[in-house]
């Protein structure tokens, strides 16, 4: 089971939408919360959560900082539903190997 | 709710796949060795590898639920954190069968199983899965993890 950090962080609508929002590159905290008409509070309560789960970075620019995305962590994510859907895949292969192969 | 579907074509009459299903010697040929019996009400386990991360101790323990041969086969699918049910269907097409399978029953109030689910069921899949999976292949790429 994937860290449950995870989970919590993508369960979100909004969070999901930043980041999708972050894949066309790192932006600053003014500029996501711009794209949501969000308070920047509430945007930055959601970049923390979405920072503890790993899934966004913070790096400072000049100034400024700026939020990129990292989706490495989505891969447990991912790796835990596709696990079952494999599972059926394999085993249904090997039902039929076993019937077909016998006259 | 999504459900896991599967659906796979055998090329031999619907009654030797339901014969695959409901043979405990033939099932365990190809899914796990197991006591199940065709007959509704009867419980049974699957025994595979123990998964320890995922609290499962390798035992799936089942009841057949529904059983319409050589159409419809129903079991509970329970073990580890899951408490589910597993579908097979038996369509009939040219001179074989389809066989559909669903497994579905995820709990909707794990929030893991509730997203997993999300993500491989259609909402997520087509639309902003998409684009993550592809972010996750850019990243796979670029980061090497």
């Amino acid at each position: 089971m994937p860290d449950a950090d995870v989970f919590d962080a993508i369960a979100s609508p909004v969070r999901r939408a930043i980041l999708d929002l972050l894949r066309g590159g790192a932006r600053p905290v003014h500029d996501v919360a711009a794209s949501f008409s969000m308070t920047r509070p509430a945007v930055s309560q959601h970049l923390k959560v979405l920072r503890q789960a790993g899934l966004v970075a913070e790096e400072r620019i000049g100034r400024e900082r700026h939020y990129r995305l990292d989706a490495r962590p989505l891969r447990t994510v991912v790796d835990w539903a596709g696990h079952y859907e494999r599972f059926w895949q394999h085993h249904a292969r090997l039902l039929g190997e076993l019937l077909e192969g016998s006259e | 709710m999504g459900a896991i579907e599967v659906d796979q074509f055998v090329g031999r009459p619907a009654q030797q796949v339901w014969q695959a299903l409901t043979d405990p010697d033939l099932l365990a040929r190809w899914l796990m060795p197991n006591d199940f019996k065709p007959v509704v009400g009867h419980q049974f386990t699957f025994r595979t590898e123990p998964v320890p991360q995922h609290g499962f101790d390798g035992i799936v323990h089942c009841q057949v639920l529904a059983l319409d041969p050589p159409q419809l086969l129903r079991i509970s699918w329970r073990g580890g954190t899951l408490d589910t049910t597993v579908t097979w269907r038996l369509v009939p097409e040219g001179t074989g069968t389809r066989l559909l399978i669903t497994h579905d029953g995820f709990d909707d109030t794990d929030p893991a199983q509730q997203e997993a689910m999300r993500i491989l069921g259609g909402g997520w899949r087509g639309h902003l899965a998409g684009r993550i999976l592809s972010v996750l292949d850019e990243a796979t790429h670029e980061g090497g993890g």
